[in-house]
């Protein structure tokens, strides 16, 4: 009972942490300074009519539109459904990507035998996967998780591979010395080693999962964050249009802080005094 | 013991105007090594002295030539024919011959090895930085701690225990590093400039702590310097290594009791002959090299 109790009080305070930090490293004084002016002349440019309102609505605007979006239009399950398909997406990626990475940084028979493969296929533009998945998926969730998965699989997949490949060669000999097994290696060396690499490779996998996250839903979808951008469109209902950009930017900086956090949690011995 | 026989290491290496080149580190080197002894390899940078550590330790294995530790093989030389070196290739074409075993921890022979930049893991702590090699030498988990603790508190990081490498100085660093390497209880250890990255001060403190922890356990140790002092004051026997191509150019017994003092007459003269030995080689480079 105080076990869990314990557990819960540490999950709160680290929770905490974490959003000091995330707020902290946004909306610093100095930023703020920027920020404000900036908000200020959007509000007040097509206030003024010095832009014209229809085409730049100002923030006021926007928000009323949000709230309306999120109240009477239940934005937020075109949200969560969107999340869901992007997180399933970098799930399969991150789970495939990662594991073949670190194996093919550490063998040099299975590397030859794969890079090559994979350097062929990275250079198309994942866009132009659209097309054929269409085809060969169907438009739904199948084909719109394997584009994300795409978008952010060779990142990933190749910064790992880099990062395990750059392995200092002191620390394996100084493991190899005390007689480590290869597997012992993999996990207590090129792993950590490579842990800060890893951690990169999966922020560039977000960013690049997003993109494909809005073209997918764009070209094939019935809900989702990027159909209603899509539809707002059609409609030329741009403050719609601009409560989703910003909901979408608002959710890769989020993704980005927790991998941050991610990051400071598991490389302690990076931070050195604490 | 340690016996190496003929070890020769030879390098290709691709010039700046890319052609192919090759460079001999070692030559015909033959040294053996008795039990309980301090050794240095004593040599100024890129005699090969380091090369021929590595060799002994089976980091690298050689060109000619063959290391016995104790009667069994550290490493085999690579097949010279091209016939042989295909089978070979076809035995190793997954992991090297350099490598361990898939998922069994096992080392090969019962040597630690100290490298000069430390290479102990930034990741782990001090604590876990012993006990993980413990563990790879196959110690049970409920004695792992134990040890760890008593070899910490030897070489005095017994306060530091939870810290992170890049919390402790350079000094410490190697510190951990002793500990970690005599904490498996090895019968030899391999040195590869350890004391090169620290103060003078922290150098003759840690010389000294070597020296106490050495007759407390009796192992042998091969010191590989570009130090002087640090080799006489140490060794029982001073292997002088010359450059390009790197071969044994000298050998010195240093038959003075323990503990040395650093200003004794008797290490002066010998200092003294090893310099004039060097300074011989720099003027009359040409007939030593070949």
């Amino acid at each position: 009972m105080t076990n869990t109790r314990g557990t819960i009080r540490v999950v709160l305070r680290e929770l905490g942490y974490f959003f000091k930090g995330a707020a902290l490293n946004i909306f610093s004084w100095e930023f703020l300074t920027v920020l404000i002016p900036l908000v200020a002349l959007w509000e007040l440019l097509p206030q003024l009519g010095v832009v014209p309102r229809t085409l730049i609505p100002p923030p006021s605007d926007v928000i009323v539109t949000a709230w309306d979006l999120f109240v009477h239009q239940g934005f937020i399950h075109d949200i969560i459904n969107s999340m869901g398909k992007f997180f399933l997406g970098l799930g399969i990626a991150i789970v495939t990507a990662i594991p073949l990475g670190i194996l093919m940084g550490w063998n040099i028979a299975i590397r030859k035998r794969t890079l090559s493969l994979f350097q062929l296929l990275a250079p198309i533009p994942p866009p132009a996967w659209v097309p054929i998945t269409i085809i060969l998926f169907g438009i739904g969730l199948p084909m719109q998780t394997f584009l994300i998965f795409i978008g952010a699989f060779y990142p990933i997949l190749f910064n790992t591979y880099q990062a395990v490949k750059d392995t200092d060669s002191r620390y394996l000999a100084s493991a190899r010395m005390f007689g480590a097994s290869e597997f012992t290696l993999i996990v207590r060396v090129y792993f950590w080693h490579a842990l800060g690499a890893l951690i990169m490779s999966v922020k560039t996998g977000v960013a690049m999962g997003l993109v494909m996250l809005v073209i997918a839903e764009m070209y094939g979808g019935r809900t989702g964050i990027g159909f209603v951008l899509n539809e707002a469109k059609d409609y030329f209902q741009i403050p719609k249009m601009m409560v989703c950009m910003i909901t979408l930017g608002g959710i890769g900086w989020f993704l980005i802080e927790v991998l941050k956090f991610i990051e400071l949690k598991l490389a302690v011995w990076k931070g050195g005094a604490r | 013991m340690i016996e190496a026989h003929n070890v020769t290491k030879f390098f290709s290496v691709v010039n700046e105007d890319r052609t192919a080149d090759g460079a001999t580190a070692l030559l015909s080197v033959s040294l053996t090594i008795e039990d309980g002894t301090i050794v240095s390899l004593l040599g100024p940078s890129g005699c090969g002295k380091s090369t021929f550590l590595e060799i002994l330790g089976g980091l690298q294995e050689p060109t000619e030539g063959c290391v016995y530790i104790d009667g069994k093989t550290v490493l085999e030389p690579l097949p010279a024919t091209r016939r042989e070196m295909i089978r070979y290739r076809r035995r190793h074409w997954f992991l090297s011959p350099l490598a361990n075993s898939l998922f069994r921890n096992r080392p090969k022979h019962d040597i630690a090895m100290i490298f000069q930049d430390y290479a102990v893991f930034p990741w782990m702590t001090v604590l876990q930085n012993v006990t993980f090699a413990l563990k790879l030498r196959g110690v049970k988990r409920g004695e792992r701690k134990r040890i760890a603790r008593e070899y910490l508190r030897k070489v005095g990081l017994a306060d530091s225990l939870r810290k992170y490498p890049s919390q402790l100085s350079g000094g410490m660093r190697q510190r951990l590093a002793l500990a970690r390497a005599l904490s498996v209880q090895p019968r030899i250890i391999l040195m590869d400039e350890p004391f090169a990255a620290v103060d003078a001060l922290t150098r003759e403190r840690l010389q000294d702590d070597l020296l106490r922890l050495w007759d407390e356990t009796g192992i042998t140790i091969v010191l590989v310097t570009h130090d002087t002092d640090e080799a006489l004051y140490l060794s029982d026997e001073v292997v002088i290594f010359s450059p390009s191509p790197g071969v044994v150019r000298n050998r010195f017994s240093v038959d003075l009791a323990r503990p040395r003092r650093r200003t004794d007459p008797e290490l002066l003269v010998l200092k003294e002959r090893i310099t004039s030995l060097f300074r011989y080689d720099i003027i009359h480079e040409s007939e030593y090299s070949i």
